[in-house]
């Protein structure tokens, strides 16, 4: 096959209907760019799983009888439920921390969102005492032993609120591959269309192929071609708009998870993650479409 | 090399066959005349050879092959060893007459080298020496079949089939294109060519089949077009 005769055809195919061209090639970006975003999501959600289970910390907050009146958890109830999570099974460490400890934690938390911080007072936060886990025991199961004892308001595990925002960032990529797999069709449909009218500007020539004994394969390669290109392209452009988008939105977005160590930052190391299998899916895509164009419709 | 064994052709839109019964066989080295009315089924006949149509019944027979049931992925080799050439030359206006030849070499892989040796060989070979560099709309009707003959013939195919090749040329240069597809026979390659133009069938005296109504209602060793006319 002789490879100059290949890609000249290519690359007057794609000039030859530039429109054409331009269209695929932002349905295929923004496709492939809402996947990619999708994909990011996936990524981070496991990291976030990760970590939840490398610090599965759970928070017993004291009534208000305790935070106010034991600030050293020096009398029961506080000193005998510290003694009993102390001993209990997978319980790492216990610390207290009181009223005063928990709102400089909480000030600290938020010294980056001040109207948040004003609305912080030492008086309104209960104290604390701050279990951490190690890894044969879940929050849940503390949680399941200590709830309702005298001297405690209320048990949070921290792994709750994680896992919904988990939820909700399930939700967030669920959408974007809905969207994702819409505007794929689209560009299926662009990509099918385009091969069919590239087919027809060049039917003298590929009658001619057909009549000198050209094989199918030697005959199609240009189209399909046409069509990876354009595919490969558009996983570029999709790679770039993902860079774009978390420098303009998602870094800002992100800030008060990231910051609360309870996501990390989405970084360029992620966009180069998904971007290989931008590129992989968008060629596999447009070439499969392409080849399946030129069986049904083109007769070549 | 052909032969058509109780060949019939029906097109989906047409209710009558547009070939019916056929049964011709043509040796190799042979110069066989098609001829017809418009309709009669000429293109069609060539077509099956080519493996463009298939028989709705009967058998195709080209060189060693069994046209009709050649699996899709040989039909190119098919396609290698039987040229044609048509009424409307076609061309690509884009190249020049070098690159339409080299084109039809290029396509099924041929090597560099060999297309540069053989190309001008085969427009020596057709009268158009000095033209290689020419575009097609620079030449005449005639200069320009003879590049789709040149076409057709460089990869030596065993057949030629031509479809009307003088349709939309002047006497005078339809007989220079006879003289030419009378050298080309010459060289051993057997020439199947359908026309309706009597003079040219006249003056040549080959084999004639001709087709009415898509049945074979002759078939002469030395025929004219028109018995009694
Ligand atoms: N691709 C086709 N589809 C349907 N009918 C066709 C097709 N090709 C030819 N025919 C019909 O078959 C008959 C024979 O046509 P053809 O072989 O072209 O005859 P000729 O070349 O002698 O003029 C005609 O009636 C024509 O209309
Ligand atoms: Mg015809």
């Amino acid at each position: 096959m002789r490879a100059s005769f290949v890609s000249s055809e290519v690359v007057n195919g794609l000039r030859r209907n530039v429109s054409m061209t331009i269209a695929m090639i932002l349905t295929t970006a923004v496709s492939l760019t809402l996947l990619g975003g999708g994909l990011i999501v996936v990524r981070k959600v496991d990291q976030a799983q990760e970590s939840l289970r490398n610090a599965a910390d759970v928070v017993v907050y004291m009534n208000e009888n305790v935070s106010a009146n034991d600030p050293e958890c020096a009398n029961d109830p506080c000193a005998g439920l510290r003694s009993e999570l102390e001993q209990a099974s997978g319980v790492q460490s216990v610390q207290y921390l009181n009223r005063q400890a928990i709102f400089d934690r909480a000030t600290e938390e938020f010294s980056n969102q001040p109207q948040l911080q004003e609305l912080v007072r030492p008086k309104a936060l209960p104290a604390a005492l701050w279990v951490e886990l190690g890894d044969n025991v879940t929050p849940q199961a503390v949680k399941k032993q200590f709830e309702g004892r005298a001297g405690i308001g209320s048990i949070n595990d921290q792994s709750q609120f994680v896992r919904n925002m988990v939820n909700k960032l399930n939700d967030v990529r669920d959408g974007t591959f809905l969207i994702a797999a819409l505007q794929a069709f689209a560009a299926l449909l662009l990509i099918s269309n385009t091969i069919q009218l590239s087919a027809f500007n060049r039917r003298t020539e590929t009658g001619i192929m057909r009549l000198v004994g050209a094989s199918r394969w030697y005959t199609q390669l240009p189209f399909l071609l046409e069509a990876m290109v354009s595919g490969i392209i558009g996983s570029v452009a999709a790679t770039g708009l993902l860079m774009v988008l978390k420098e303009a939105f998602l870094d800002g977005l992100m800030k008060p998870l990231t910051n609360a160590n309870l996501l990390t930052a989405v970084s360029y190391a992620d966009v180069a993650f998904v971007a290989p299998i931008l590129v992989l899916v968008a060629s596999a895509i447009s070439g499969l479409t392409g080849y399946l164009t030129l069986r049904l419709y083109v007769r070549i | 090399m052909i032969r058509l064994e109780h060949v019939s052709k029906t097109y989906k839109t047409l209710a009558r066959p547009a070939l019916d019964d056929v049964s011709v066989s043509v040796d190799k080295g042979e110069f066989v005349f098609l001829i017809g009315p418009s309709g009669s089924g000429k293109s069609t006949f060539l077509q099956l050879l080519l493996r463009e149509e298939v028989p709705t019944r009967g058998r195709v027979i080209v060189a060693d092959w069994n046209v009709a049931k050649l699996p899709r992925r040989r039909v190119p080799k098919l396609r290698q060893r039987v040229g044609c050439v048509f009424q409307d030359f076609r061309l690509l206006n884009n190249k020049t007459v070098f690159g339409n030849v080299a084109f039809a070499l290029e396509v099924i892989g041929k090597p560099r080298h060999t297309i540069r040796k053989v190309v001008p060989e085969v427009l020596q070979l057709v009268g158009l020496d000095g033209k290689a560099d020419r575009m097609p709309v620079e030449l005449s009707g005639g200069e320009q079949q003879r590049v789709a003959i040149a076409r057709a013939f460089v990869n030596r195919p065993l057949v030629l089939m031509c479809d009307e090749p003088t349709g939309n040329l002047d006497p005078d240069t339809s007989q220079d294109i006879m003289l030419l597809l009378e050298r080309i026979n010459r060289t051993g390659t057997t020439l199947v060519m359908a026309t309706h133009d009597h003079s040219i069938v006249d003056s040549m005296r080959r084999r004639v089949v001709e087709l009415s109504h898509g049945q074979v209602i002759r078939d002469d060793a030395r025929g004219v077009y028109g018995v009694g006319r």
